[in-house]
Order: structure tokens, then C-alpha cells, then sequence
């Protein structure tokens, strides 16, 4: 195949071993655009509406994406997909490092596993040989370690994703890790992993891609490669990572603190990229076909503890596993980072649980004979990990967060719902959005429940104005359309979205791989298209009209923010659901949340609207009809 | 006093530069901080996460040298 694809699909069922390759579906890749565009399809398509996001009707699915591997820089990611258990809603996740790339040199575009296998296996992947492979001596291991004994098994060519011990004790908001530190995190896509008793996938390959017109390509890549080389923004990328931004959230007031209870942390030059860098760095790391280089290996020294090695903590794990928890000490951060990872579970949703429990801790909710005679404090390294053992085991109470905040909130009761800091399940990413109106609205209603990837607008709503929500909805609906198209096509938004590389550059080089001959505007409807479906997908299993699921936990209109710079700040019920309507007006939605049929048709997914018809969560006709134009590209005025 | 500053992105289109494609001149009095220079120019020191002089990181409250070629870091979200 000329246009960056490998060639086959392998539908591999668990529960009978049964193998099959087939011929990659270039229709569904041409229509979806790959990555997440094709796994929100299959599983629309596929899992019954109402299957067990952990049993065997689920489908998990593997997808390298159309330019990964594609003779381009950072063409490294990886997508997984499935029902996401912890959402009840499509959900998705990706991560760098190099499976995706090794993945289609072995000659595979997307693996799709169903059913459940009857004892644990893993997937061993060497150019033509596929094999299911008993698991047995390695289930139980934590994830760092597994990746570490497969190498040390098969060879240090082989590229690794594991589970750990919590994704299969069914932890819902477990991961996939791979290359020592690299994490599919979000939504839970590790415990569906688990559910099927996959317990890691093994990958070599040497074959070649074949692109559309690869003189092009040659000439497009390195025109960027000399660019990007001389960028200014490069150096600081390659040598302080993500790290870097955690004092600038903390200057700004939408840093995480004790629980997002406020938004700066008096405490911030102890846990910092400053600090990270100078304590904790052993060397950086990088993705395939990446010169970025922003993964940051590192230590974590504490008297009395082991020495551990991990990659990171960068932005998200270190003000949500720092700030958000109270750490006082760079190494204690970096070390709880590695517990997560070597568990298995999301660092995010897993400083998000965390610091739920050291509020309820607080407040008395949950107590010492609750937490087997230990205690739960903010900033306590020791506390963290006997809590983190509790809840990978499902020992005690530790069951009750094993379905993240919003599942320990329901058992706990007591109003901590209120500060179960979360959106339809899914715990929130580093930022706080009580003076940050259009970062809340990201989170509200972001596909897959709270995540910033989807829409990042912090330096907008300081453009606009921080307490007003006035034209935040056209902005967030276009970041949500441009944003995910890197995971769609599986490359990374750090280095393709944030060296002056223009979408158009990028939508070219997608044309020498595939030659489709798109344009930005194809794209951007097509990430337009993944998006209605999800929504339906969402609508259709939870079975409520979308509204009802959009709204963050009470902190974030019932608690002005107390201290540091956003003092007094945050944004009234009232405010939120303006934000709300005026979202659904932008993208053609009702005031219910719903897709209507004209927008549906709009886009080619009229079976949709039948499906919600028939559950009657169709939206109702919008008077006037649906927006010509949904979502609108930012251009700042005020910088 | 003399300084230089450069950056990519929507900071460089505000930065204006006029020395090669990514970078500034800037007169400016001595003695000020990276911050006060940042306003003076028009641009909101908010949308500057740090700078970066000679390899090494600065702070906002840095205060610039004759020829200092400081580079600035717009915020971005992680991954």
C-alpha cells in the first residue's frame, strides 16, 4: 500500500485464540482518518450498547494510526480504544514512545481484541509470527517490571506495553505503560486491558512503509527538520520538558492545590521543573523520530526507600501528584509518579483519587481504621503509598476508589460529591477552572469526561478576560475539532503543534503519506464527525439527554477560590450553564445536549440520529437551523 | 541598554522582530526587570512562562544585561 498504512488488521479473539489477519479497511481510514477517528467508529458500530465495558463484548483495539512511522519527526503515537469503564462512554488514549511505529513495520495497522481469554496471555508480534503466549509467569508483576523481564525474554528490540497489578484487580482509571514511562492514562483503557486478561503486547518489525510520494515528503520533512532545529522554543522543550510550566500555573491561579480546594501553592519552588532538573534528572528521553526530546528520566531519592528510576513526573502528574496533594519535596512527587506507573494507574485520575481521599481524610470522612491504622495527610510520601497499595489490591476501603472519585463519592456520601473533582467520571487534568471559564467548559464537556487535551484555552480566558465567559463555546468547540486530529493521526501535538509547523504544513504532509489530497477544512470536519458520534455513543449507553452530564462537581461554582492571586474568584451556576448553552448553540446541538438530525445528515452519520430517535434523545430542531460555520479559529486580540 | 529577545508561535507575531525571523532589539533602560521590559513593550508578561538566557532558566524577575539574547517560552498545555 502507497499511503502509510502496513496492510493488515489482526482480529484476535480472546476467548477462543482465534487469529485473523485481514486486509487494513483503506475506505474506513480514508472516511475516519485512523487513530481515534477509526476506534470511536468500530466501537460505535460494534459493542452493544449495553455490554460491560469490562466483560467480553467490549472491544479493545490498538490502532498505529496513517502517519506514525511515515519518514515524518514524532511520528510516534499509538491509540488505544474501547468503552471506556470509567466514563460508561467511548473512550480513548494514546501514548508516544515507539509501539505505534513498531506496530506497522511488523506489517499491522490496528489489532482488535474481543472476548476474554480464559487465562492470562500476552500478544507476541515479530513481523509475520503473531502468537497468543501464556502469561502466567508474568501476571501479578508491576508494569515497569514486566516490560523489563519481557526485554530481558524476548530482546531490548522488542517493543513492550504492559498492565500492571491494578489493571487486573479491574481498577477502572488503570493504564498501559510502555518504554519505561511512557502511558496510554486516560479512561481507563488499562482495566479494559486487564478485563480480557491481556497482559501486555510484544512488538518487533522491520518491514518498510510505502508512502504516496515520498520525493515530497523527503523535501516537506526536511525543510521542518532544519526549522524546528533553529526554533527558539526548542531548547527549552529539550531541556526542561513539561516541568517548566508547573511556576507558571502556579503564578496564574489555575494550579491544582490540597484537592483543587485552591489555586496556589505556597510550596512551589520544592516541587518545580527547576527542581526536577536539578534533583532528580538523569537524562532526557525522547519518542521515535523525535529530537524534542521532553521525556525526562529520572530518580527519586528518599532516605530509607529504594532508589527508583522513572520517566518524568512532567506538567499533569506533577502539580496533580504535587501541588494537588500537598508534596513538599521534588523526590516525593517523582516517587509517587513511579508508584503509579509501576501499579498501573493513570498518574492523573490517580492524583485526582488521592487528594479526593486526603479531603475526606480531613474532614473526617474516611478515617485511620478505615485506612488499616494508617493515617492519609497532604504531603505525606508514606500515607500515599500505603493508600496507593490499598486501592490497587482492592484492600478495604481501598475497593471503594477503584472506580476513581466519582464512585468512592457515591459510597462515601456526606456531600463529597461536591469535591470529587471529576466530569462524568473522569478525574480532571492540572488546572483549575473557577478563574479560567473556558478551561471549565473544556473540561464540561470534553468527549471522554474531564481532560485538557481536548481543548487547552487558560491563555485565551486571560486574552478575554478571566471572569467573563463571554465567546468561550466557539473557541472550545474548534480546539475540540483541531486538537484531537493529532490523535487521530497519531503524531505529537508537542512537536507538530508547537514549532510554528502550521496545520496546513501538516495537512501536507498527510497528503505526500496518504495521497488523499485533503485540505485543513476536511480534516477539521472530519474530527467534527468523531465528535458527533462520540457524543451520540455517549448519549445512547447512558441514556439521559448529553446535558445531564456536562456539569462539573459543586466546588467549582460553590467555592470561590481562597487564597493567592485568584482570591474571591470563580464563576456562579448561573455562568456555567450560559457557558453551556451557548456551547450546544455553537455546535448545533439542543438545549438538551442532543445532536439533532440536520447536523447529523450535515455530517454524514444520519444512522445516528435513527439510534438516538429510537431511545428519544434526538435533538430537537434548532429554530433557524444549525450554525453554518461550528466552531471558530482564535485569534487573540488582547496578548 | 541593549537586549535581544525571541520566541515562536503567536508570542513571536506580538514580539515583532526585527532582527531575524524570531527575534527583537530592544532599547531599554537599565536596571529592569525581564517583567517591566515585557509591558513596556506591550506585551502581558502572563503569556511569557520563563525565559531562557544562555542555556540556563530566568524567571520573569531576572534583570537583563547589555546584549542578553533571552529567549521566551509561551505556555502550553502537556500532553
Amino acid at each position: 500500500m502507497a499511503n502509510g498504512l502496513a496492510g493488515e488488521t489482526l482480529r484476535i479473539d480472546l476467548t477462543t485464540g482465534r487469529i485473523r489477519r485481514l486486509p487494513t479497511d483503506e475506505a474506513l481510514y480514508r472516511r475516519w482518518h485512523g487513530g481515534r477517528g477509526i476506534t470511536a467508529k468500530i466501537i460505535y458500530d460494534e459493542v452493544p450498547r449495553q455490554a460491560d465495558p469490562l466483560g467480553p463484548q467490549n472491544l479493545f483495539i490498538v490502532n498505529a494510526g496513517i502517519m506514525s512511522g511515515c519518514y515524518i519527526p514524532a511520528g510516534s503515537k499509538v491509540e488505544f480504544g474501547s468503552v471506556s469503564p470509567l466514563t460508561n462512554g467511548p473512550g480513548d488514549s494514546n501514548m508516544g514512545g515507539h509501539l505505534g511505529p513498531a506496530l506497522k513495520f511488523a506489517g499491522y495497522d490496528m489489532i482488535i481484541f474481543e472476548g476474554v481469554s480464559p487465562k492470562p496471555v500476552y500478544l507476541f508480534v515479530d513481523n509475520d509470527t503473531v502468537e497468543l503466549r501464556d502469561a502466567g509467569p508474568y501476571w501479578g508483576m508491576k508494569s515497569l517490571d514486566c516490560e523489563k523481564k519481557l526485554k530481558e525474554d524476548w530482546g531490548e528490540d522488542f517493543e513492550i506495553a504492559t498492565i500492571g497489578p491494578a489493571a487486573e484487580n479491574g481498577i477502572l482509571f488503570s493504564c498501559i505503560t510502555h518504554d519505561f514511562g511512557r502511558q496510554a492514562g486516560r479512561t481507563g483503557q488499562g482495566a479494559v486491558m486487564g478485563s480480557k486478561k491481556l497482559k501486555a503486547i510484544a512488538v518487533r518489525g522491520n518491514k518498510s512503509l510505502q508512502v504516496n510520494d515520498l520525493d515530497s515528503l523527503k523535501k516537506q520533512v526536511t525543510d521542518i527538520i532544519l526549522r524546528t532545529k533553529k526554533h527558539p522554543n526548542m531548547v527549552p522543550w529539550q531541556k526542561y520538558g513539561t516541568a517548566f510550566f508547573i511556576q507558571w500555573s502556579n503564578s496564574n491561579a489555575v494550579i491544582p492545590a490540597y484537592n483543587f480546594q485552591t489555586t496556589y501553592y505556597e510550596d512551589i519552588d520544592k516541587i518545580d521543573g527547576d527542581k526536577l532538573v536539578e534533583k532528580c534528572l538523569i537524562t532526557h528521553k525522547a519518542c521515535f523520530g523525535c529530537w524534542m526530546n521532553c521525556g525526562k528520566y529520572t530518580r527519586a531519592v528518599i532516605p530509607g526507600k529504594p532508589e527508583v528510576h522513572l520517566e518524568g513526573p512532567e506538567y499533569e502528574t506533577g502539580s496533580l501528584c504535587g501541588s494537588n496533594l500537598g508534596m513538599k519535596d521534588i523526590n516525593h512527587v517523582a516517587y509517587i509518579n513511579w508508584l503509579l506507573d509501576n501499579l498501573g494507574m493513570d498518574s492523573m485520575s490517580g492524583g485526582g483519587v488521592i487528594a479526593f481521599a486526603m479531603e475526606c481524610f480531613e474532614r473526617g470522612l474516611i478515617t485511620e481504621k478505615d485506612l488499616e491504622g494508617c493515617t492519609l495527610k497532604w504531603g505525606s510520601v508514606d500515607d500515599v503509598e500505603h493508600f496507593l497499595e490499598m486501592v490497587a489490591y482492592r484492600r478495604g476501603i481501598g475497593d471503594w476508589f477503584a472506580g476513581g472519585t466519582k464512585r468512592a463519592a457515591a459510597k462515601i456520601g456526606q456531600g463529597s460529591e461536591k469535591f470529587a473533582m471529576q466530569v462524568k467520571g473522569q478525574e480532571m487534568s492540572g488546572y483549575d477552572g473557577r478563574w479560567a471559564p473556558g478551561m471549565l467548559l473544556s473540561y464540561m464537556t470534553a468527549d471522554i469526561g474531564a481532560h485538557h487535551n481536548r481543548s487547552w484555552t487558560i491563555t485565551v480566558d486571560m486574552a478575554e478576560g478571566r471572569e467573563s465567559v463571554e465567546g468561550r463555546a466557539k473557541i472550545v468547540v474548534y480546539l475540540q475539532h483541531i486538537r484531537p486530529l493529532f490523535d487521530t493521526w497519531c503524531i505529537c501535538r508537542l512537536f507538530w503543534g508547537e514549532l510554528d509547523i502550521t496545520p496546513e504544513e501538516i495537512v501536507e504532509s498527510l497528503n505526500h503519506i496518504t495521497g488523499w489530497g485533503v485540505t485543513v477544512g476536511d480534516a477539521l470536519r472530519t474530527s467534527e464527525m468523531i465528535w458527533n458520534l462520540n457524543r451520540c455513543h455517549f448519549i445512547e449507553r447512558n441514556r439521559a439527554n448529553g446535558r445531564t452530564f456536562d456539569y462539573p462537581p459543586a466546588r467549582a461554582w460553590e467555592d470561590k477560590i481562597p487564597t493567592g492571586p485568584g482570591k474571591g474568584k470563580g464563576l456562579s451556576l448561573a455562568q456555567i450553564d450560559q457557558m453551556l448553552d451557548e456551547y450546544y448553540a455553537a455546535r448545533g446541538w439542543d438545549k438538551n445536549g442532543n445532536p439533532t438530525r440536520e447536523l447529523l445528515d450535515d455530517l454524514g452519520i444520519g444512522y445516528a440520529a435513527e439510534n438516538l430517535e429510537r431511545l428519544g434523545f434526538l435533538g430537537k430542531p434548532i429554530p433557524g437551523g444549525i450554525p453554518a460555520v461550528r466552531g471558530e479559529k482564535y485569534k487573540p486580540k488582547a496578548f | 541598554m541593549v537586549i535581544y529577545l525571541k520566541s515562536g508561535g503567536e508570542l513571536r507575531t506580538k514580539l515583532q522582530p526585527d532582527v531575524d525571523y524570531y527575534t527583537r532589539r530592544v532599547e531599554t533602560e537599565a536596571g529592569l526587570s525581564l517583567k517591566d521590559i515585557l509591558a513596556g513593550i506591550g506585551i502581558n508578561p502572563a503569556f511569557v512562562a520563563f525565559a531562557l538566557k544562555d542555556g540556563e532558566l530566568k524567571r520573569l524577575d531576572y534583570v537583563p544585561s547589555e546584549g542578553d539574547v533571552i529567549t521566551l517560552q509561551p505556555p502550553v498545555s502537556g500532553g
